[in-house]
């Protein structure tokens, strides 16, 4: 007969880590397979490209996990238990889901095993880390990665990169040629238009999320927070630009901010462990959010904010620290201001703000010549496109009007000169560095071919 | 505000049934019992009695003699064979009392049975002094200070919530005594002038509630409160929020309610009808180590060894043998240890391996932790020695309850560290 001593209690719940992370793993999964289905129904894109998502899909994960082995190897830990207890899979997932489809497999896996090593690693693993591990390899995909895509027409542009173009803010009469072009905010809901795989469908995010967060596998609070936030600073900026509902709207909708706020905002690591301090994180990732889209004409408000909110969590958990019973109304006031500042603030930058009003690239034919006005970074660049059975003959630049030595870098004859040939469903490169005008390029001949398949 | 503070509580599973409803076992004591020389942790006890002594049931053998008076008394009749250290259920070697059984149960009332109804508030505190009355709950707190030149009360709460999982002494302790719980009840608010009296139990002991409510039907001022079945909501400051939805800073009665448990209730109007005072105790029993779960009756003084064979034994070659139940009761490394007046329960459970993993920073022990402290940053705080952290964080708060061990996904045994920080601090300021 042996009597053990342990400490009290000797009584646990069933709630397991290892069971928290198997079941966001499979609601991760979940929104996948949700992506492919779309990406199998849809006519643009096809089983091609369902294929291509698994494929990327698999790589990031292999490539996580691999990451983590010799990880293992090289510091002289057991492998097995380690990996259990580590789950980089959840990482590779999360970051393939952040990509676009179209995205070159070797920057994913480069960006895979910066995300596992610089995001995770060289902290001391799992549960150390400062940084989300995903949003430092999203990170590292959109700074040097950027032109590593397999660029083609039905991927091009994203509802993110398109409002960001014009500079995240349009006028009422001219939303509809941004919304046509994604089939609506409904579609937009519903998630079929071209993203990163795993953040544009809002529906199967929310209810993925709410099924989560009823397993108490994610914290509630923060995805309400941070979308209440964002859709009362937004509704607020919209109308004072006179700006309808849909504005609110477009941004909970798109760039990741549902993706964002179910799957990484809630990343325990990286976030405080106080109820008030989540909700501070939650709303200074909001107000960032709202700033970088506006300010910086970035599509990826989501992950930049996430990321410099990770910094602050030390200083939100020092600040929520003690007794939360005689810290309430402390937490409470602190939560109070910190919401009014943040929300003017976010107003306050939007004040330099115009909306702007914006029409379709204007299309004129002579023939089967085809002259476009296309946006570019600046100014307006025209465009004569040549088509014969589908194909371009000839693009030629008539109008320049973007940045001398950068833009001009898209419009070089080289460049202009790779799209003869291309059709509607060929893929093609983009310029790194003159994306908005590379973009403009795009936009014309791509208007050129359907004005001529009509 | 669970937006801010999250619920501070926790469902757990209660595993009620394995003992709720089996027959009580009347548990005889063997050729010796030992009563312990100690109350809430003081062992300046005064024994009345010397080696040869012949005593009875119920004769006074010794009182606890300092800021508090608590007399002890004999639960067996026989011979005082001389003091036997021995480790006891805080975990601690302490002097008992031997006695050796003479199997006779030659009763001694040592008490004048007390009418409650003509009786004087002080006559009836002085009572309950005498009568050795301390609270059943487990916590042992000699219950007449609660009463004793007591003002300004408006409520008077009886916890029978019984939140350990495994626990249902208090519970089967009712169901016998159901004269008793009302006698008490309506004693003890008398006694501190509350105009308002809750008993409180747990919304899902449904086949209950209306046999309470029937009894304290002549009562328009006592109340059947139902509370969730949540952990910890028999802790005092838990409930009394429940009910009152108000906090206070040390004491309840700081903003006028007195809490005493249901089966302290029952012992206090047992010794004022019968003039005997805590002998026996109904402790449970309960557990998957355990041949045969149930509340048994058993005489204070007797060895956890012999209760437990008198429920068929242990189930397992090793176990975890708990004095009270798993959430707040230790794990002591022998059965040799007694009954006290105030046990309530005997947990066994089979000892099984917990593998911990890192900590992911989920934060669900700040979220339920009743105290509403951190006790993950109460961990951290404690790794890295940071005094001024740890004063931050409100360590001494720490009510041990066992909430955020019992909820840590990755099995790590927060509350030991919460302890660890405040024996720290307990260090630091000497």
């Amino acid at each position: 007969m042996k009597f053990t001593f342990k400490p009290s209690p000797n009584y646990r719940d069933t709630l397991s880590t290892g069971r928290i992370m198997m079941e966001l793993t499979a609601g991760l999964l979940v929104v996948f397979a949700f992506t492919l289905v779309l990406y199998a129904t849809n006519a643009d894109y096809g089983a091609s490209y369902a294929i291509r998502a698994v494929f990327l899909m698999v790589a990031a994960v292999v490539t996580a996990c691999v990451t983590e082995i010799l990880w293992c190897l090289a510091t002289k830990k057991d492998i097995l238990s380690t990996l259990k207890s580590s789950y980089p899979w959840v990482t590779g997932i999360i970051l393939a889901l952040m990509c676009q489809v179209n995205i070159d497999v070797y920057a994913l896996i480069a960006s895979t095993i910066i995300a596992i090593v610089f995001g995770k690693l060289v902290f001391g693993g799992f549960g150390q880390n400062i940084f989300n591990p995903a949003a430092v390899g999203r990170a590292v995909i959109f700074a040097s990665f950027s032109g590593k895509v397999a660029a083609d027409f039905v991927t091009g542009a994203t509802p993110t990169s398109t409002i960001a173009s014009n500079g995240w803010l349009v006028a009422n009469n001219s939303i509809n040629v941004i919304l046509d072009q994604f089939g609506g905010l409904g579609n937009l809901f519903i998630g079929n238009y071209p993203g990163a795989m795993g953040e544009t469908s809002a529906l199967i995010i929310l209810l993925v999320g709410a099924f989560l967060a009823w397993r108490k596998v994610i914290d509630w609070r923060v995805p309400v927070t941070y979308l209440a936030t964002l859709f009362i600073i937004t509704l607020l900026i919209g109308t004072l630009h006179g700006v309808g509902f849909w504005y609110p709207l477009y941004h909970l909708l798109t760039g990741g901010a549902m993706f964002g706020a179910v799957f990484m905002m809630t990343d325990p690591v990286t976030n405080p462990t106080s109820a008030p301090g989540r909700i501070l994180f939650a709303i200074g990732c909001a107000v960032l959010t709202v700033i970088i889209r506006i300010k910086a004409n970035l599509p990826e408000g989501v992950l930049y904010s996430i990321l410099l909110m990770n910094m602050m969590t030390p200083m939100i958990e020092k600040l929520t620290d003690g007794n939360q019973i005689k810290m309430m109304k402390k937490n409470l006031v602190s939560i109070g201001i910190f919401f009014v500042a943040g929300v003017a603030i976010a107003c306050a930058c939007s004040l330099g703000m115009e909306a702007q009003e914006i029409s379709g690239p204007s299309v004129q034919a002579q023939g089967n010549v085809y002259t476009i006005e296309a946006k570019g970074y600046q100014g307006t660049n025209v465009f004569e496109v040549e088509v014969e059975n589908g194909a371009v003959v000839r693009v030629e630049c008539v109008t320049f009007e973007d940045t001398l030595g950068i833009g001009d870098n898209a419009t070089s004859e080289d460049y202009l000169n790779s799209f003869v040939g291309k059709t509607l469903n060929d893929e093609f490169d983009i310029v790194s560095g003159a994306s908005y005008t590379s973009n403009s390029v795009i936009e014309a001949v791509q208007s050129a071919l359907e004005a001529a398949g009509k | 505000m669970a937006f801010i503070t999250g619920p501070m509580r926790k469902h757990v599973n209660g595993h009620k049934e394995l003992t709720s409803h089996a027959e009580v076992v009347k548990v005889d004591a063997g050729s010796k019992v030992l009563i312990p020389l100690i109350n809430m942790g003081s062992t300046t006890v005064e024994v009345l009695v010397k080696e040869g002594d012949r005593v009875k049931v119920g004769t006074k053998v010794a009182v606890r003699n300092d800021h508090f008076k608590v007399p002890l008394y004999s639960s067996v009749s026989g011979t005082v064979k001389g003091i036997e250290k021995v480790m006891h259920a805080s975990l601690r070697p302490v002097d008992h009392l031997a006695i050796e059984n003479d199997g006779k149960y030659e009763e001694e009332a040592p008490l004048k049975p007390i009418d409650p109804n003509s009786a004087s508030v002080e006559e009836l505190v002085d009572f309950m002094m005498e009568a050795g009355i301390v609270g059943c709950g487990g916590a042992g707190f000699p219950t007449y200070i609660k009463y004793k030149g007591i003002k300004g009360i408006e409520t008077l709460i009886i916890n029978a919530v019984e939140c350990e999982p495994y626990i249902t002494a208090d519970y089967k302790q009712m169901h016998e005594s159901l004269n008793e719980l009302k006698v008490g009840v309506s004693t003890m608010k008398k006694m501190c002038k509350a105009a308002k009296a809750y008993v409180c139990i747990k919304e899902t002991k449904k086949d209950f509630i209306p046999t309470l409510i029937e009894t304290f039907k002549e009562f328009n001022d006592i109340e059947v409160k139902a509370v969730p079945d949540v952990y910890p909501m028999g802790w005092e400051r838990t409930l009394v929020y429940e009910v009152t939805k108000k906090r206070y800073d040390k004491l309840p009665s700081e903003i006028g309610v007195v809490v005493n448990n249901a089966s302290t209730a029952i012992a206090f109007a047992h010794a004022m009808l019968c003039g005997m005072p805590i002998v026996k105790k109904m402790v449970t029993v309960s557990g998957d180590a355990v041949n045969t779960p149930c509340n048994v009756e058993v005489p204070v003084g007797v060895s956890a060894a012999e209760v437990i064979k008198a429920c068929g034994g242990y189930t397992a070659e090793d176990v975890l043998l708990i004095a009270g139940g798993p959430m707040m009761g230790k794990t002591i490394t022998s059965d040799a240890f007694v009954i006290t007046p105030y046990s309530n329960a005997l947990t066994v459970l089979k000892n099984t391996p917990v593998e911990q993993v890192p900590c992911l920073r989920c934060g669900k022990c700040s979220d339920h932790c009743p105290a509403g402290l951190q006790p993950v940053r109460i961990n951290n705080a404690e790794k890295a020695k940071n005094i001024d952290a740890l004063k931050k964080l409100d360590v001494m708060s720490c009510i041990e309850c066992g909430l955020c061990t019992y909820i840590c996904p990755s099995k790590i045994d927060v509350t030991e560290g919460v302890r660890r920080a405040k024996r720290y601090m307990s260090l630091q300021k000497k």
